[in-house]
């Protein structure tokens, strides 16, 4: 600024001096210097001019349902699944994808490294050696049973003979 | 006096200190905590009350950032969603105001910046007329003085509308809302001399756009 003042504080003081903040004194003492200091008077000028400018723009009215609309959008949230509401604000499902995918290459790496360890031989290995089992169990009976059928019919045959 | 609005006589006397009462300021802040604190104790009543109290100063905020009335309420009612939530975790540790201010700028500017900015210079001439046809009318104006009155309006929304968003941020709290630099330093939670070096050079900006105005 080339004065006094604008090597300390001098826009801050000009700022305030625009927007009408200034202690009585303070304001005294800077339109003295403004006086005799042209740069500063231009500045200040300026700075008054921008306040007004920015003045004249006034806000539009709020719509007149703004807030049945807000209370609408709470009764909703309000109704919201409970698991729902237990998440943070903030929560979203974008950071939860790459998670999952890298859960996902885990898995993978740990069935094709080892799957034994996610499949067990249960069930698909014991059930051959259960059929085969019982095939053989089978096979015996009937042998058995021939045995048997053959032991009577030769019975028979002897008390035919008898008679 | 300090942000607290304690007197330290030893204290140096700050430029931005406003030129008024803090005790309405004080009590309004004390009554702003304490309505949020019905509310977390399950008050609808309350938050009414605070929406009442605080639902122009955000809507207008947020349409002095975006320029677009339909998305500044959309914001505001996502501000006001986002306080209703976090009722149950609310300590009355900062100002109230200072908070929504906070959710309001966060808001205005993660939409400034996830470039849903591509139809805004077409929409601020639109806007240019549903603002001022919004507006109340002013009926003192004759026809000629209306139109200068827009034209000189639609040059100011123009000329903030080319600041970098978190400088326009500090120059809407600052000028509309009143705040000084250690308020809008904890909305914007950068230090009190970053808010004077970004309201610097946003004032500057506009002293040269807006200077011819006089």
């Amino acid at each position: 600024m080339g004065c006094p003042i604008g090597d300390d504080g001098g826009d801050e003081l000009i700022l305030a001096y625009g927007a009408r903040t200034l202690a009585p004194q303070q304001q005294v003492e800077l339109e003295r210097h403004l006086e005799s200091c042209a740069s500063c008077r231009e500045m200040a000028e300026a700075q008054r001019t921008v306040w007004s400018a920015l003045d004249a723009w006034s806000p539009a009215t709020v719509s007149w349902n703004f807030d049945e609309r807000l209370f609408r959008r709470i009764e909703n949230e309000e109704q919201k699944a409970w698991w729902r509401r237990l998440l943070p604000v903030s929560w979203s499902w974008r950071p939860a994808v790459p998670v999952a995918a890298a859960c996902a290459a885990l898995i993978a790496a740990f069935l094709l490294k080892s799957p034994a360890l996610f499949f067990p031989e249960t069930s698909s290995d014991s059930q051959p050696k259960l059929e085969i089992e019982q095939v053989e169990h089978a096979l015996d009976d009937m042998d058995m049973l021939k045995q048997l059928g053959l032991e009577s019919a030769a019975d028979k045959a002897q008390t035919m003979g008898k008679i | 006096m300090d942000q607290d609005g304690i007197h330290t006589p030893a204290a140096q006397p700050s430029w931005n200190t406003r030129v008024k009462d803090n005790r309405p300021e004080l009590e309004a802040l004390e009554r702003d905590a304490e309505l949020m604190l019905r509310v977390r104790d399950g008050d609808q009543a309350s938050f009414g009350l605070l929406l009442e109290r605080h639902r122009g100063p955000v809507i207008h905020f947020l349409y002095r950032m975006v320029q677009r009335q339909a998305v500044a309420e959309e914001l505001a009612q996502e501000v006001f969603l986002r306080v209703y939530k976090s009722r149950g975790t609310y300590e009355p540790s900062a100002k109230f105001t200072t908070w929504l201010f906070r959710i309001a700028t966060h808001l205005g500017l993660n939409w400034i910046r996830d470039g849903r900015t591509e139809c805004r210079q077409a929409s601020l001439d639109e806007e240019t007329v549903e603002g001022a046809t919004r507006q109340v009318a002013d009926r003192t104006r004759s026809v000629e003085q209306e139109l200068v009155h827009r034209a000189k309006l639609k040059e100011v929304r123009r000329a903030i509308e080319c600041l970098p968003s978190k400088q326009r941020a500090a120059v809407l709290m600052h000028k509309y809302d009143e705040m000084e630099y250690t308020e809008i330093a904890n909305v914007l939670r950068c230090s009190e001399s970053a808010v004077k070096s970004l309201l610097f050079r946003a004032y500057e900006h506009l002293r040269s756009r807006l200077a011819h105005m006089a």
